[in-house]
């Protein structure tokens, strides 16, 4: 992931110098030591290179830019994290097989990503009480969460909640909307 | 047999004799059996008290704020589960006496110059026009109806030597734009007022000691958590030490509170004081616990738990110690609560996903299915004279709050629009005065 940040850099970097090279000022270097293995440097390069015209407004946007980057790549595990939610059997709260496969993932991404916080949300069907669900969605919850400190995610990271079954996902009254409410979900928060 | 003799014929007559005493022997506890089952059942239909219900004279043109006096009378006769209303629109001795309607209620309504409206109210005995009762209200156009069931509970107290419920009221959890949100309403549905205010969730209201104002569940921090709020007062967490928090119950005598308390995926009941905000473990068991219900005088605790497999309701004493198990039919048994008279509980029972309500013996025994073929219907409430049962269905397509007599008679509606859930039923209130 680092290595896609420092590519994206360097795109900039190179689109910069274009944009430099088309004023019409005379280039005196005409072989930029920008080195493509060390984009790292670029910037510095680049600014002994056009230190005239790039000034500290184009840094700034340089700066922003390498943010979005960062931005988009959390965005992108963070909805991989968030999209997929473990579904359990009626009125239980053990983890299927297909749930640890995807809750395996779910912690490599964690073990990688030390700055994410992960609520674990549990959530019931519509049928039983309301409290008897949320007891039900804080069973499921914590089943989640203790098969991820398992794997090696630092449980201070993992907060299991439940919301019963006050949140469906699905509307309706039969097995197929049953069983996409049986549920834990994910939620992030980045430090 | 005419070629018997006689000595067959007093042999004869003995066996009649013991025959006789036979039948009289197995027939004594045969109907001292009925009488008993009459006296238990009786709240059933057969046993309800007609009450004759007049239109109130009214002097002047009065715009009644929702209802007239008489309707109001109605409604609140045949909501009791005590009276049968035989309405007539004037005294009509004929028909009182052919529905057995041996009082009636009626009275005048008089306009006065200040806006306000006079309410001289009687209960008369049918047969010689004797007023058993007569009470007097002089009250805004928006007190009308506090006025008249602030009657009605006179004439329940006159005819039973007990309190009624006309002037109680119910919170319950309404979904407005989208968000359940904890109201108030008289027990009848009426004056409807919203408490809370967030958007988030709010569920499960409970009424503290003498009304003072209601515990709730509120998911404003994405988990749900205890409130309190009095009537206008503020609202206060609750019991923050904990991070999940829901199920209260308030002892009807001391206030203090019973509640499920869920720390590393374990739910369980505390016991706390709110307000100090200290709480301490009240059962030590190795299962999920929730749903907490005080008897009458708090002697005893109801609640529900898992540790058979499946939830199922218990009972145990204040102290924390005895448990008992008291469902054993079925696969699902929750949110048991005890009746103010101490002789029975109601709670809700799933079967094939279906929600219905059923009541039963203290030791389990003697169980009453109310509800069959309508919906799901769940979350049932005593009121506090224990005549009748408030619950939720969704027997009308969505859910609504409705009231029935404790056999499970007499089922009215009482709230529509949106979703209507979770009704608790508020204690008795004092004696209401009007300025």
């Amino acid at each position: 992931m680092k290595k896609m940040v420092k590519w994206s850099l360097m795109l900039v970097a190179v689109g910069l110098l274009a944009w430099g090279c088309s004023k019409d000022k005379p280039e005196t270097d005409p072989n930029p030591k920008t080195a493509p293995e060390q984009p790292a440097d670029s910037t510095l390069n680049l600014d002994a290179l056009v230190a005239d015209t790039l000034s500290a407004d184009s840094l700034a946007r340089l700066e922003a830019e390498r943010l979005e980057a960062e931005r988009a790549r959390l965005e992108e595990m963070i909805n991989r994290i968030m999209s997929d939610d473990v579904y359990f059997d009626y009125d239980r709260s053990e983890l299927t097989e297909k749930a640890k496969v995807l809750l395996a993932q779910v912690a490599e991404i964690l073990i990688n990503e030390n700055r994410f916080v992960v609520i674990i949300e549990g959530h019931t069907d519509a049928r039983g009480t309301e409290d008897y669900n949320i007891s039900l969605g804080a069973r499921r919850s914590m089943a989640v969460r203790e098969f991820l400190i398992a794997y090696g995610v630092d449980g201070k990271r993992l907060v299991p909640v439940s919301y019963g079954k006050e949140r469906p996902k699905v509307q309706g009254t039969d097995e197929s909307a049953y069983s996409m409410n049986r549920r834990a979900h994910f939620r992030v928060i980045i430090e | 047999m005419p070629a018997q003799g006689g000595h067959d014929n007093v042999t004869m007559n003995k066996i009649k004799l013991l025959f006789v005493m036979l039948a009289w022997a197995f027939a004594m506890p045969a109907m001292a059996a009925i009488d008993t089952i009459a006296v238990d059942v009786g709240i059933s239909v057969f046993k309800l008290m007609p009450i004759g219900i007049v239109p109130f004279e009214e002097e002047g043109k009065i715009k009644w704020a929702n209802e007239a006096p008489h309707v109001i009378l109605k409604r609140d006769a045949n909501l009791s589960g005590r009276f049968e209303a035989v309405p007539s629109d004037k005294f009509d001795l004929v028909l009182f006496s052919k529905k057995r309607a041996r009082q009636y209620v009626s009275g005048s309504a008089t306009k006065l110059s200040n806006g306000k409206i006079k309410l001289d109210c009687y209960l008369y005995a049918a047969e010689t026009k004797d007023v058993l009762l007569g009470e007097s209200y002089t009250v805004k156009p928006h007190e009308v109806r506090q006025a008249i069931h602030s009657f009605f509970d006179k004439v329940v107290y006159r005819l039973f030597g007990e309190r009624g419920v006309a002037s109680t009221k119910l919170a319950y959890v309404s979904k407005i734009d989208g968000v359940k949100q904890v109201v108030i309403s008289d027990y009848d549905g009426f004056s409807r007022r919203q408490i809370t205010r967030d958007s988030s969730i709010n569920m499960m209201p409970v009424w503290q000691k003498d009304n003072k104002g209601l515990v709730y569940v509120n998911f404003r921090h994405n988990r749900p958590n205890l409130y309190a709020i009095s009537f206008g007062g503020k609202e206060t967490p609750l019991f923050t030490q904990f991070s999940q928090t829901f199920s209260p119950a308030v002892n009807p005598k001391t206030g203090e509170l019973l509640f499920s308390v869920t720390e590393n995926g374990k739910t369980e009941i505390y016991r706390g004081d709110m307000k100090k905000g200290t709480a301490q473990k009240f059962l030590h068991l190795k299962s999920n616990q929730v749903s907490p219900s005080w008897s009458p005088f708090a002697s005893e605790v109801l609640f529900t738990s898992d540790r058979g497999g499946s939830p199922q309701v218990y009972a145990v004493g204040n102290d924390g110690t005895d448990v008992r198990r008291i469902t054993f039919m079925g696969h699902y048994n929750e949110r048991a609560s005890w009746s103010p008279e101490g002789d029975r509980i109601v709670y809700t029972s799933m079967d094939d996903g279906k929600m219905n309500i059923y009541t039963c013996a203290l030791d389990g025994t003697d169980i009453t299915q109310l509800t069959s073929n309508a919906g799901n219907n769940e979350h049932p409430t005593w009121s506090p004279d224990g005549k009748l049962i408030a619950f939720a269905s969704d027997r009308g397509g969505n859910y609504q709050i409705y009231i029935m007599r404790k056999d499970g008679s007499g089922v009215t509606r009482i709230t529509n629009g949106t979703e209507n859930t979770s009704p608790t039923w508020s204690w008795f209130f004092g004696e209401k005065k009007f300025k």
